[in-house]
C-alpha cells in the first residue's frame, strides 16, 4: 500500500515537473509576427529636435521601437504611444535599454520640435523624427508602412491614414517583431521583457 | 529519497531534451521562413484602379516583375503564373485568399492601357491577377530593388536586364518565399507546395497549436 502511494505520488510529481519544465523551456509566444531576417533592418537618418540627425544605427545595443505616425493623429497614435509609454514605466530600470522613435508620416505639419513636444508627452525618452517627403515615403515603404492623406474636418484639417504597426528592431539591428495595432500594455511589456532578458 | 529526486530530475531533463531533438529531427510541422517585411506600395492597375499593399492584407500574394515590351523571360514568368492559378485547387487553400500581382518597372511605357493590352495578350485573368505600376520611378526602384530585392536595369537599347523572380508574401505583409533560380523541381511546383504549407499555417496556427508552429519556426523546420 505504502509502495503504491509512493509510485502514484512520484508519477504525479514527475508529470507536474514535466509540465513545469515544458512551460519553462517552451518558446516565448510573441504577441505579433516574428521576423527571422538575416539582414539588418533598413538604416535611415532623419531630423530630430534641436537640429540633430538621428540614425537607426545610432541605437544599436538598445531595442528600438519604430512607430510611423503624426502629431495631428486623433486616436490611433496617442493610444499606441500611451501604451508603449506605460509598458516602459512597468519595465523599471530596463526601460533605459529601449528607445521608441516615431517617424512622421506628415512632414508638412510635423516639425522636429513639434514632434519632440508631442512624443515626450507620452514618455520622456521618446524621440520624433521627420525629413523630406520623398525620403519618408521610401523609409515607410521599406518598413511595409502605407500612408495616404485623407480629408478631415475643418477643426482637424486633413488626416493621414497609415499602417499602425509597431516595429521592434533588436539590439543587434535586426528587425525582430511586428506588433499589430491594439496590443495591450501587458502584451508589449511581456514581449519587451523577453527580448531584454 | 534524495537519489530518487535526482533521478527524477535527470529523467525529466532527458525527456525535455529528447522531445526538442525529436521535434528538430522529425519536424512534424513544416513552415516557411518569415524572411522580411514586404514593401508597402500605392500603384495603379490595368483598369486605372488604385491597388495598395493595404488592399492585399489578408491575401497570400505572388509577385512578379516585368515590362510589357519583354518577350522571352516574361513568357516563362507568365506561363508559370498561369500554371499556378490553374493548379491552385491542388493545394489545400481552405479559406485562404490568393492574389497575383505583376509590377512593371517601366512606367514610362507601361500606362494602365498598355498593361491592360498586355494582360489580354497573354490571356491573364485580371480578376485575380493585377498588373500595376507607379509613375514615381525613384519610389518604384526602392520598392522593387530594396523592398523585394529584385534587380532591374534599363539597357542602352531600351530593353531591361532583370531578375525574373517570384516573391510569395503572406497576409500579414511578410515575405515567405523567394524563387529566383530554376531547380530540378519547377518553380510552379515549388510555389504550389509552399502555398499549401503556408495555408496550413494560416488555418491551423491558432490557440494551442500556435505554440507548435512557433516551435517549428524556432527550430527552422522549413519546407524544402
Amino acid at each position: 500500500m505504502k509502495n503504491k502511494l509512493f509510485y502514484v505520488t512520484g508519477t504525479l510529481v514527475f508529470l507536474a515537473g514535466l509540465f513545469g519544465g515544458f512551460m519553462w523551456f517552451r518558446p516565448h509566444t510573441f504577441h505579433g509576427t516574428v521576423i527571422q531576417s538575416p539582414e539588418l533592418a533598413y538604416d535611415f537618418t532623419l531630423n530630430a529636435a534641436g537640429g540633430k540627425s538621428i540614425s537607426l544605427s545610432d541605437y544599436q545595443g538598445k531595442l528600438v521601437l519604430l512607430y510611423f505616425g503624426y502629431t495631428f493623429c486623433p486616436d490611433i497614435c496617442p493610444a499606441t504611444l500611451a501604451n508603449v509609454g506605460q509598458a516602459l514605466r512597468s519595465l523599471g530600470n530596463k526601460a533605459d535599454k529601449v528607445q521608441l522613435i516615431m517617424i512622421s508620416v506628415d512632414p508638412e505639419r510635423d516639425t522636429p520640435d513639434k514632434l519632440a513636444e508631442y512624443v515626450t508627452h507620452f514618455h520622456p525618452s521618446f524621440i520624433g523624427v521627420t525629413g523630406e517627403p520623398e525620403k519618408l515615403a521610401e523609409i515607410a515603404a521599406l518598413y511595409g508602412i502605407f500612408y495616404q492623406k485623407h480629408p478631415g474636418t475643418e477643426a482637424t484639417g486633413y488626416l493621414v491614414d497609415h499602417t499602425a504597426t509597431l516595429i521592434v528592431v533588436d539590439q543587434k539591428g535586426y528587425l525582430k517583431l511586428v506588433l499589430p495595432f491594439g496590443v495591450t500594455v501587458d502584451e508589449i511589456t511581456e514581449d519587451l521583457k523577453y527580448m531584454l532578458r | 529519497m534524495k537519489n530518487n529526486l535526482l533521478r527524477g530530475f535527470y529523467g525529466l531533463l532527458i525527456i525535455l531534451v529528447a522531445s526538442a531533438l525529436a521535434f528538430k529531427i522529425f519536424q512534424p510541422i513544416k513552415v516557411l521562413p518569415r524572411i522580411r517585411l514586404a514593401p508597402a506600395f500605392d500603384m495603379i492597375d490595368q483598369d486605372w484602379a488604385r491597388l495598395t499593399s493595404e488592399d492585399l492584407r489578408g491575401y497570400v500574394v505572388i509577385y512578379t516583375f516585368a515590362y510589357t515590351n519583354c518577350v522571352e523571360p516574361c513568357y516563362h514568368i507568365n506561363e508559370t503564373m498561369k500554371e499556378i492559378q490553374a493548379r491552385l485547387s491542388e493545394t489545400k487553400l481552405g479559406n485562404v485568399k490568393t492574389a497575383f500581382v505583376t509590377i512593371s518597372f517601366d512606367p514610362q511605357h507601361d500606362s494602365p492601357t498598355a498593361l491592360r493590352a498586355y494582360a489580354r495578350n497573354i490571356g491573364a485573368d485580371t480578376q485575380q491577377w493585377k498588373f500595376v505600376t507607379t509613375p514615381n520611378e525613384s519610389l518604384l526602384k526602392a520598392i522593387i530593388g530594396s523592398g523585394f530585392q529584385t534587380y532591374y536595369e534599363q539597357k542602352p537599347d531600351g530593353s531591361y536586364a532583370f531578375d525574373p523572380a517570384f516573391i510569395l508574401v503572406d497576409g500579414w505583409g511578410v515575405i515567405r518565399g523567394e524563387y529566383r533560380y530554376q531547380t530540378e523541381i519547377s518553380t510552379a511546383d515549388r510555389i504550389l507546395r509552399h502555398l499549401g504549407v503556408l495555408s496550413q499555417e494560416v488555418q491551423n496556427a491558432a490557440g494551442p497549436t500556435k505554440l507548435a508552429y512557433e516551435a517549428a519556426h524556432v527550430f527552422l523546420c522549413y519546407a524544402p
